[in-house]
């Protein structure tokens, strides 16, 4: 006898989201890339559809990160100092997008000017052709100064632009608006203000379909628990029809991964855990694909090879 | 005009208030300066023409409009914000420009604007004080008639009241003055007979009559506030009113600090004293003003919260807070008032109401039996928002019942100008699109704080005027100089400083915000967990009663855009004040209604909200303006929705 397959059908489905635009649609980009639209939990395709696959983007930032171990450096050793480069270097390790965080406007960390940092983008956007998203220091005076002129200068490309919080969102939400931008709301792993933040900036009229959340990521080890089930009951919230929650899902995983202590630990301080030289790798790639299962749709990440480890993964399961 | 600082009077009726102004300014300039609420959609620019009043005397220079009707221009209309001011004049504001909320607030709190007569009435309670002056001409004894001089007490109280001889009972102290007390006037003397559960007892006895001379004390010991009636028990009659901050406050700000505080500081009798000697001024003012004598007081019924009654008693309250949360005792036999050391006749009664549960307290009981709950057909809610916060749920078949534990914050504590409901207090706030704060107080005089509903207001008038946003931020890039940092903190000025009744400004806080956030929050929380623990839904709730110290109005409208009551037709949403207070007000009276809050205690079912996950989770999503759950608030989420201003451009 035949067993009907049991199918969890569910009423909500993520929005789809646009990132980038071609020379058609207003832009300069090569090609561009669309998360979301899955009605079903993440890879469970026997019950619908799970959406686009989950899309990688490799960081570039605006200034030399301090503190990053040798295992991840030597990849990028010779393009620390020019992110059009280091752009470049990362569409070739397979980079869906660029995500590039411009710590370096940060008052602590070089207080670039809004000229350098307008000129680091368009070197970018000329350098490469696959879409870009911009993502600012978290300082708000700093990011508040700064993100209207990056949000102009990269006006029509339809870039991802990071992040509205709870406590400022105004100017970020307004430049995305006027400029055709996508925003990234953020949450500090809080399912409440997640879908807070979202009402916030809907109601200054901006479009859902162009928003992607950030819940804040924790690395194995370092809070990925609390991350995962936040991303999951987001996701149940939006299939089970949350329009405010039906939002794709950005995280986190490379910085995060990077800065453990399992990462960062040399193979003298830690004879036991392993070689020095895998161990990032490892660290980087385990957060990644078990937030994947969660329900996240575009991952921020480090490692050549643990982009190329995530990317093999995601085509098993898809 | 020459330059000068003429100023000029203008009188404003039917408000009654003088304010001085410069020539020059506005009627409405004016109004605002005396805090006098105009109607004035267009905030002054001369459009709507709403802010029409009359002028009855003096002259002022206003352009001609077409916003008045000649009939209107021929009974000396003018529009406030047009008519310079050229002389002291007299202005009538008409009815339909004052505040229109105001008018919508009596219709929906008729409740509230009754009479304590009517509300008695309605109640339907049988009228039989708890405490009796009876006055009796007894015959006196021949030889024919020997029968003793207590019996023929009895047989005199049996014949006029009713009552058995076998649940009568006499003190010691009564016996031994007995027989001179009836033969001081001719054997006509006054007795005075107090319930004890079954037990009538003869509590005193006078010579003559005196039985119009025979008062009562109804208190709500709150955490926060105590607040005293004093009645006529003869008449039923509320001859006054007092309310004092509770002076245990510096033990801490919640009773949990305060228990934790006797505990660990042996402190039990000192916290005890603190709050008798609230209660003895209130009784002591109550006395002189209205010149009462403190003998003729001889009964007292309290309604507190569980903990509020064990400080009173003296009881130890330790294991209310450690769980399982047990009281030492719920219901609790009356005692004389002098052995806690209450001045009142010192052989007179204290009926201490019961509670339900630890978190559930005969304010609550009270508070439920004096809005008949007990008779409800369908599915209603009380919800008192005191210093905790607690909501019944029921009908005549069924109540349960949960405390939220929202803090003091709507009865004006823990917020920097937040003031209890008393003279000088904000109790209505109206803000305009351009952020003129208008707003009326307690008793018309200058503002000297904010109370529960003005807070309200305020919270709901700020997000509809985009001072805040939903999250309760403020807005920092409005254009207004009454959003201003004060130190690391942004606060918002409501009223300036030469306009108060203190010498300061009065401001909300970004943290005055927050809390008043968190507070309603919690009390959503725990009518949602409640109504769903019932496997109700709000469309099943036939009525909501809405109590607490707020002010003499409260906008239902703005506790809903704020969140903190479900979003139901306001003609659905009752606000009964302090309804511990009228509860035990009834019971005093009314030894029917004294019964019922009995009932009500013992029928009463308590859900624990410590710990509880699901309440964890309701609170977190409620802390949103209205809340994080869009779709439970329909209506409000329409009516922001029409008032956002979309961002066009940068």
């Amino acid at each position: 006898m035949e067993i009907a397959n049991v199918v969890d059908k569910w009423s909500g489905n993520v929005k789809e989201v646009t990132i980038g635009a071609t020379k058609d649609e207003g832009g300069t980009r090569g090609k561009t890339v669309t998360i979301g639209g899955a009605n079903c939990i993440p890879f469970m395709d026997f019950d619908g559809s799970p959406g686009h696959k989950p899309a990688i983007a490799m960081d570039v930032y605006d200034t030399p990160p301090e503190e990053w171990p040798e295992p991840l450096l030597k990849h990028y050793a010779d393009v620390i100092d020019n992110p059009a480069n280091w752009a470049k270097k990362c569409a070739e390790f397979g980079a869906d997008l660029i995500c590039l965080k411009l710590d370096g406007i940060h008052p602590d960390k070089g207080n670039r000017s809004a000229d350098e940092t307008v000129s680091t983008v368009k070197s970018i956007l000329e350098a490469v052709d696959i879409p870009l998203i911009i993502w600012g220091c978290e300082n708000d005076e700093r990011d508040n100064e700064i993100m209207p002129k990056v949000s102009e200068a990269a006006k029509g490309e339809k870039c991802l632009l990071g992040g509205a919080t709870q406590e400022n969102y105004k100017t970020i939400t307004a430049v995305s608006l006027a400029d055709g931008h996508n925003l990234i709301t953020q949450a500090p792993v809080d399912i409440n203000i997640g879908k807070q933040i979202n009402i916030l900036v809907t109601d200054l009229g901006f479009p859902t379909d162009r928003i992607v959340m950030f819940q804040t990521t924790g690395a194995l080890g370092y809070g990925i628990e609390y991350c995962y089930s936040i991303h999951e009951r987001g996701r149940m919230a939006a299939l089970s029809g949350d329009h405010q929650m039906a939002t794709p899902v950005i995280c986190d995983v490379g910085h995060e991964a990077w800065r453990a202590k399992e990462a960062k630990a040399s193979d003298s301080e830690a004879p036991q855990w392993g070689s020095f030289a895998d161990r990032g790798i490892m660290w980087e790639a385990i957060t990644a694909t078990t937030l994947m299962q969660s329900g996240v749709d575009i991952i921020r990440m480090n490692h050549p090879e643990a982009v190329s480890i995530v990317k093999k993964h995601i085509e098993n399961l898809t | 005009m020459s330059e000068n600082s003429n100023t000029f009077k203008i009188h404003f009726l039917p408000n009654d208030t003088i304010v001085d102004i410069n020539d020059g300014s506005t009627v409405l300039d004016a109004a605002h300066k005396a805090n006098i609420y105009i109607n004035s959609i267009c905030g002054g620019d001369g459009i709507c023409g709403k802010c029409k009043v009359i002028l009855s005397s003096g002259t002022v220079d206003a352009p001609p409009t077409k916003l008045l009707s000649d009939d209107e221009a021929g009974k000396d209309y003018i529009l406030a914000c047009e008519a310079s001011v050229t002389s002291d004049l007299q202005i009538l504001i008409p009815k339909e420009t004052r505040l229109e909320g105001k008018k919508i607030l009596l219709d929906q709190n008729e409740q509230h604007f009754m009479t304590w007569k009517a509300i008695l009435n309605k109640a339907e309670f049988k009228n039989d004080a708890l405490v009796k002056k009876i006055c009796l001409k007894l015959e006196p004894p021949t030889m024919d008639d020997n029968v003793a001089d207590h019996e023929r007490l009895y047989q005199a109280i049996m014949m006029k009241q009713g009552i058995e001889l076998n649940v009568m009972q006499t003190g010691y102290s009564i016996l031994k003055k007995l027989p001179v007390v009836l033969r001081q006037n001719d054997w006509t003397v006054t007795v005075t007979l107090g319930h004890r559960g079954r037990i009538i007892e003869i509590i005193d006895i006078q010579p003559g009559d005196t039985s119009n001379t025979n008062y009562g004390i109804a208190i709500d010991v709150g955490t926060t506030t105590v607040v005293a009636s004093l009645l006529e028990l003869e008449t039923s009659k509320v001859v006054d009113s007092e309310a004092v901050y509770n002076t245990q406050m510096k033990y801490g700000e919640d009773y949990i600090q305060r228990i934790m505080y006797a505990i660990q500081n042996d402190a039990l009798n000192e916290m005890q004293r603190s709050i008798v000697t609230d209660i003895n001024t209130l009784i002591s003012t109550l006395v002189k003003r209205n010149s009462i004598n403190l003998d003729d007081i001889t009964a007292i019924v309290c309604a507190g919260n569980t903990a509020m009654h064990h400080f009173l008693l003296g009881l130890d309250p330790e294991r209310i807070r450690k769980e399982p949360y047990i009281p030492t005792a719920n219901f609790i036999p009356p005692i004389r008032a002098i052995q806690l050391g209450i001045d009142i006749n010192s052989r007179g009664l204290l009926y201490a109401l019961p509670s339900v549960a630890a978190y559930v307290g005969a304010d609550i009981t009270s508070g439920a039996a004096a809005i008949r709950l007990d008779r409800e057909e369908m599915p209603t809610l009380l919800i008192d928002i005191g210093t905790n916060g607690e909501v019944v749920l029921g009908n005549k078949e069924w109540m349960v019942c949960c405390s939220a534990s929202a803090g003091p914050a709507f009865e004006g504590s823990g917020i920097k100008h937040g003031m209890r409901a008393a003279k000088g207090a904000i109790e209505i706030i109206h803000i305009t699109k351009e952020f003129e704060v208008s707003c009326s107080t307690i008793g018309n005089v200058p503002p000297r704080g904010i109370c529960g509903s003005g807070l309200l207001d305020c919270i709901a008038e700020m997000l509809r005027s985009g001072i805040i946003d939903r999250s309760g931020n403020f807005q920092k890039g409005i254009e207004t100089d009454k959003l201003r940092k004060n130190g690391d903190e942004y606060e918002f000025v409501l009223v300036q400083k030469e306009d108060t009744g203190i010498d300061s400004e009065i401001v909300i806080s970004q943290a005055d915000i927050s809390n008043l956030i968190r507070s309603k929050g919690a009390i959503y929380a725990a009518v949602a967990l409640l109504i769903e623990s019932m496997g109700l839904s709000i469309s099943d709730v036939h009525c909501v009663y809405l109590a607490g110290g707020f002010g003499n109005y409260l906008n239902v409208r703005n506790a809903i855009t704020i969140g903190m009551l479900p979003d139901m037709p306001a003609s659905r949403i009752k606000f009964v004040g302090n309804t511990s207070l009228t509860g035990a007000k009834m019971a005093l009276i009314s030894e029917d209604a004294f019964e019922t809050v009995q009932n009500i205690a013992s029928q009463m079912t308590y859900f624990d909200l410590m710990g509880n996950q699901k309440y964890m989770e309701e609170f977190m999503s409620a802390n949103f303006l209205p809340h994080t759950n869009l779709d439970q608030f329909p209506s409000v989420q329409e009516e922001l929705s029409s008032l956002n201003k979309p961002l066009t451009g940068k």
